[in-house]
């Protein structure tokens, strides 16, 4: 039991405390309790902010504990949501049919990311290159999806749709129960929560640990003798997964994926989350994803023409005046530094 | 190793608590306890069914998203007039002329026809410098048409009740779509849905349509093939662009055809209805070039298309990088004819790029702010009077235009705004008089049977009319055996799904 | 047409003429348009390390103020010369303002360069419309054979080269060019010596700024004056720079652009703009996989490797 306080609680993300895990099963139990004040549509809506979330860990566990900026986590995410769609739209009336196309869809994307995971990390490239190779092979694949529109890029009986997309994806269904409305809801608040507490659990656990040693300095954690090629090999892979997993519930939401959510804009989505929360801490990044998008849907609903602008706007406020992220900010720099200090970057 | 890390939270007073942290612990263990024992319960309560949809009172709404800002705006600001105009007519209790059941609205007349096409000045939209071309010698059968259209509707709104108009911008961006759409549906529970430019955005939302089994009209021209019991299509299809497009470019200019298009669906479906149709009638499509639509730079395409020599060229390009194609072709002394059937009539490139870029461009559509009738008069100068600031009417702001007109019609006969009551009503299939002509509902497909005529751009971009086809019909869903009236069905078809287009004609790969 | 099989030996000769030349030419404007895409993210990526991705949006502000300046009466060249100026003006007071407070912090670059070219997109929809008629291109064509070439590419393509020589020149044979690599590779020891390094970095980020607005005039002409007009610049701008590295980014990025062209012509004249597009990402892949430091990193070990041949000859 300690043990596994240890791994919830350790140094390495922010709430360490009991009064935390207090907060936040009262922030999981208002989850739960309020589909019942609000409509199916809502919940529906809530869910599209919910699933991004793991999307954003892996990139917070890439990025912020293991130092490698992958700017094109979108194109696991839609790897795995074709695949699925492709699986399961082939095993249509078959009632575990969804279940073996999110098996798919997850391995799709894992052996994908290792092959390429490959080539980045045992070739030692420059940091500072991954960013650059990730983007270039997302705007691969989002040239490629997006041609394959005539009747002949088929698989089975699903047609991938080029850039009208694949539509039609079935929703994910356990036997007979069908997850939809209020039953997706529930689903996906359970995947986002244990995607959060295995992340949490893995930076504070050794191997999370050694991570931390190759962000700090890889020439040195090498020469303690630990392998950090396969140990990044193995956090891209985990990262993948994860936007993979958001991938899934996204084509179980809306049963429907184009090439777009592959493309530049969707890329740079993830990495603008992680930057304006905070990319030290799993608990700041879950909680600016949500709000990130929540506030595009609000704004955008609202018919507001300014909608982007404002966008644009907070992202440079949000920069220029918290620079560790807001919630990183607020929660762990305040406390610790003071007001004078807490707003500069060291 | 151990984890040993020390962190200087582990000093701070926050820690102190550690002491109790066993007792708030348990205290969370069991409220989370109760809290799970008490949640079967309270789900039961749940109402996982949907809810009826159908209203009797209060305002009939209308639901419509358009992209209002983003990429697409340039189109998408068109239709959210075209909606507004259409909207605040029936509210004054104004409707189109039409009825179900009639065919079609064309009287034959014997009439004098003027021997030149009329030549539509480019400045500005002011139609009275319509100059009616030619002298008129020739006596010949002509088309009737009436010249007013827009007539007294007998009430305010539609059944008594004020048609509402809920819009929203989906900013270009699919998932807000989606959003949308369910956000409409479920939340704002509205009658009837108009929403959609790009195929890719009418096949976000089809999904969720289809599901709450929503009336949905796509006013767009499109690749054809949707044959969905929910949604109807009131746009031109290939059958009624391409192929007379292709007919009369292969008997003015030769047989070799080379195409360029965009490299997605729309642009590889309307090359393959090209290459499919051209063997018919005795042409070849010497080169296909597809290019992604983030292609800006054209020399290499154009030095390709040089290489092969053709005698015109199709061009299916869409998006704004591949509009570059027509000035970039002119500078470097491309002399082509061309042919398209998406530009001039959606995205006014003739008003937007230079002369000559769009010099010698051929398209057939179903309308085009040019079009020289009193009808179409009129719509521009109501059109005007609302938007004044506006500059151009494109085709698929007409069709939203006459769509909404034609749905406040089926439910003014049906007598109810019940959604399923409506589709069968249009089921009917209905005649409308709009702008563009008279126009005829499918009830079959689902799809409207269209008056076209060919436009030509010359060198000062100004556009006549060279060929007229009275009414067009989407036959291609019929070949297919579709009859959504019988067999409900919620598909796209493609044209490799239709044995027939390989079986005759003399092809070349 | 009569068929090519068909002519003389002297009109055939002609014919393999008119390929070559047209096959010099794509490869030019090809090379040309990666040249300009990339011209001000020379400055701002390859010299100070800032990841704008208001790159796209700097290139349609300078496309807009040469557009509004042509429809005023100004002529082109003035109207292009106008566009450097404003954008360069803009890159300054943006920089004093924002930039400076991030030198050092490129993910914090990143997000703020995205959160402005959001404002700059949408607010340019606002203000200007969902579009602006654009300018004629100007000059007209010369036609050898079969094929025709425009006269304003083959100005653009010229325009480029020069333009990076002057750049070349400008950071390695004056005084505001030593202070200006002398701050980019150790401020301090720049600042001690007296250079004011605050002056240098204003003045480069807005040199940046302004070569982006100067090619996105240059560019304007040829393409359709939209808010959202500077997304296709981007990414070609981004993989030239990057596959040039920053070892010497001028030469790196002539370099790229010259090596991807030569991938891209070939390929895209056989075979279609598609597989060209593809050829040239994959290429990048592979050039950034064997280089990673960059062509320009390669380039001068060969460069050190034979001087010291000659030395020690």
């Amino acid at each position: 039991m300690s043990r596994l306080w240890k791994l919830l609680s350790g140094p390495e993300d922010i709430g360490q405390s009991a009064w935390f895990w207090v907060g936040f099963a009262a922030l999981i139990i208002f989850f739960l309790y309020y589909p019942a004040v609000i409509t199916e549509f809502e919940a529906s809506s809530i869910s599209y902010y919910l699933l991004n979330i793991p999307l954003a860990l892996g990139l917070c566990l890439l990025w912020g504990y293991a130092g490698v900026l992958s700017f094109g986590q979108v194109a696991y995410f839609g790897i795995a949501g074709y695949v699925y769609g492709v699986v399961a739209g082939n095993m249509i009336g078959n009632p575990w049919g969804p279940l073996v196309g999110s098996i798919a869809g997850l391995t799709a994307s894992a052996i994908i990311a290792a092959i390429f995971g490959y080539f980045v990390f045992y070739a030692r490239v420059q940091m500072w290159i991954a960013p650059i190779l990730t983007l270039v092979f997302t705007l691969l694949l989002e040239t490629f999806l997006g041609q394959t529109a005539g009747y002949q890029w088929r698989i089975g009986s699903v047609q991938l749709g080029g850039y009208n997309g694949m539509t039609g994806i079935p929703s994910f269904q356990l036997g007979k129960l069908v997850f939809f409305g209020y039953s997706f809801y529930y689903y996906v608040l359970i995947v986002v929560l244990i995607c959060f507490l295995a992340c949490r659990m893995l930076v504070s656990s050794r191997h999370g640990h050694v991570l931390l040693a190759i962000r700090e300095d890889p020439v040195r954690t090498e020469l303690f003798g630990y392998d950090i090629r396969a140990r990044q090999l193995v956090i891209f892979v985990i990262a993948a997964v994860l936007a993979g997993i958001s991938g899934l519930l996204y084509v179980q939401w809306g049963n429907y994926i184009t090439p777009t959510q592959v493309g530049l804009l969707q890329a740079a989505l993830p990495v603008i989350w992680v930057a304006v929360g905070g990319r030290d801490s799993l608990i700041a990044v879950a909680i600016t994803t949500y709000l990130l998008n929540w506030l595009t849907y609000a704004l955008s609903s609202a018919g507001n023409q300014y909608a982007l602008v404002i966008i644009g706007a907070l992202l440079v406020c949000v920069m220029l005046f918290f620079p560790k992220g807001i919630i990183v900010t607020l929660a762990r720099e305040l406390p610790r530094r003071g007001w004078r200090s807490a707003f500069t970057e060291r | 190793m151990t984890d040993k890390v020390r962190s200087p939270d582990q000093d701070s007073p926050a820690n102190s608590i550690k002491t109790d942290r066993r007792t708030v612990m348990k205290g969370a263990v069991a409220a989370s306890i109760a809290a799970g024992v008490a949640l079967p319960t309270y789900l039961r309560d749940f109402n996982f069914t949907q809810t009826v949809r159908a209203q009797t009172a209060g305002t009939i709404k209308l639901g419509f998203i358009e992209d209002e800002s983003g990429n697409l705006a340039v189109y998408g600001l068109q239709k959210l007039h075209a909606a507004q105009l259409a909207v605040k007519e029936i509210n004054e209790g104004k409707t189109l002329k039409g009825a179900p059941n009639i065919g079609a609205g064309f009287v034959g007349a014997m009439g004098q026809v003027a021997n030149n096409p009329p030549v539509i000045s480019k400045e500005g939209t002011n139609l009275d410098v319509v100059d009616d071309g030619g002298v008129k010698e020739r006596v010949d059968l002509v088309y009737d048409e009436d010249d007013e259209v827009l007539i007294d509707s007998g009430e305010i709104g539609v059944l008594g009740r004020e048609l509402q108009f809920v819009s929203a911008d989906g900013q270009s961006n699919n998932s807000v779509w989606q959003q949308l759409a369910r956000r409409m549906i479920q939340e704002d529970k509205v009658d009837v849905l108009v929403a959609g430019f790009a195929s890719a955005e009418r096949e976000a939302i089809r999904p969720i349509v289809d599901q709450f089994k929503q009336l949905y009209f796509y006013t767009n021209q499109y690749e054809g093939g949707v044959a969905d019991a929910n949604t109807f299509c009131t746009g031109p299809v290939c059958e009624q662009q391409v192929i007379p497009t292709v007919q009369y470019m292969v008997e003015k200019f030769g047989p070799r055809a080379y195409t360029i298009a965009a490299d997605y669906n729309f642009g590889q479906l309307t090359a393959a209805w090209t290459r499919a149709y051209i063997p018919l009638v005795g042409g070849e499509i010497i080169g296909e070039e597809f290019i992604p639509l983030s292609v800006s730079e054209f020399s290499q395409v154009i030095a390709r298309i040089q290489q092969a020599s053709p005698d015109w060229v199709m061009t299916l390009l869409v998006g704004q990088n591949h509009h570059n194609y027509y000035p970039q072709a002119a500078a470097a002394g491309l002399r082509l004819p061309m042919a398209s059937t998406v530009n001039m009539a959606q995205g006014y490139e003739h008003k937007r790029f230079q002369p000559p870029s769009l010099a010698n461009m051929h398209n057939a559509i179903q309308y085009q702010l040019e079009v020289p009738s009193a009808r179409n008069r009129a719509f521009v100068k109501r059109w005007m009077a609302m938007f004044p600031e506006d500059q151009y009417i494109g085709e698929m702001a007409q069709n939203t235009y006459f769509t909404i007109h034609l749905y406040a019609k089926a439910a003014r006969l049906a007598g109810t705004t019940d959604q399923e009551t409506v589709k069968k009503c249009l089921e009917l299939g209905w005649n409308i008089e709009a702008p563009e002509g008279s126009v005829f509902l499918e009830p079959g497909t689902h799809h409207c049977a269209h008056p076209i005529r060919l436009a030509v751009a010359d060198e000062n971009h100004n556009v006549k009319f060279v060929r007229d086809w009275p009414m067009i019909q989407a036959w291609w869903l019929q070949r297919l055996g579709v009859n959504l009236v019988r067999t409900p069905e919620f598909k796209q078809y493609t044209p490799d799904e239709d044995p027939y287009f390989a079986m005759f004609g003399k092809k070349k790969t | 047409m009569p068929s090519p099989n068909h002519q003389e030996p002297a009109a055939r000769y002609m014919d393999n003429v008119a390929i070559a030349l047209s096959v010099l030419y794509q490869f030019g404007t090809n090379g040309a348009f990666l040249l300009l895409s990339a011209l001000g993210l020379i400055v701002i990526l390859g010299m100070m390390n800032i990841i704008n991705l208001a790159h796209g949006e700097l290139m349609m502000m300078g496309a807009y103020v040469a557009t509004t300046a042509v429809q005023r009466g100004v002529p082109f060249p003035l109207a292009v010369l106008v566009a450097f100026i404003a954008i360069a003006i803009f890159g300054a007071i943006f920089e004093r303002l924002v930039v400076r407070r991030f030198y050092g912090r490129e993910l914090g670059a990143l997000v703020v360069t995205w959160g402005i070219s959001l404002i700059l997109s949408q607010g340019s929809l606002l203000v200007f419309g969902p579009f602006m008629p654009s300018i004629q291109i100007p000059g007209g064509s010369i036609s050898v054979g079969l094929y025709s070439f425009s006269e304003y590419w083959l100005a653009l393509i010229t325009v480029a080269i020069v333009v990076v020589f002057g750049l070349w020149w400008l950071y390695n044979h004056t005084t505001f060019g030593l202070q200006a690599r002398a701050t980019m590779q150790n401020a301090a020891m720049a600042r001690a010596l007296g250079v004011n390094t605050d002056r240098v970095y204003m003045l480069t980020f807005s040199l940046g700024a302004g070569l982006a607005g100067f090619s996105g005039a240059l560019l304007a002409p040829t393409t359709s004056i939209m808010p959202f007009m500077g997304q296709q610049f981007v990414a070609p701008a981004f993989i030239t720079v990057v596959v040039g590295g920053a070892t010497n980014v001028i030469t790196g990025a002539l370099g790229s652009s010259i090596l991807l062209s030569l991938v891209r012509t070939p390929i895209g004249f056989l075979f279609g703009s598609f597989l060209g597009l593809v050829a040239l990402l994959l290429a990048a892949l592979i050039i950034i996989r064997l280089m990673p430091d960059g062509i320009s990193a390669w380039l001068q070990r060969y460069l050190d490797r034979w001087s010291r041949i000659r030395i020690s000859a």
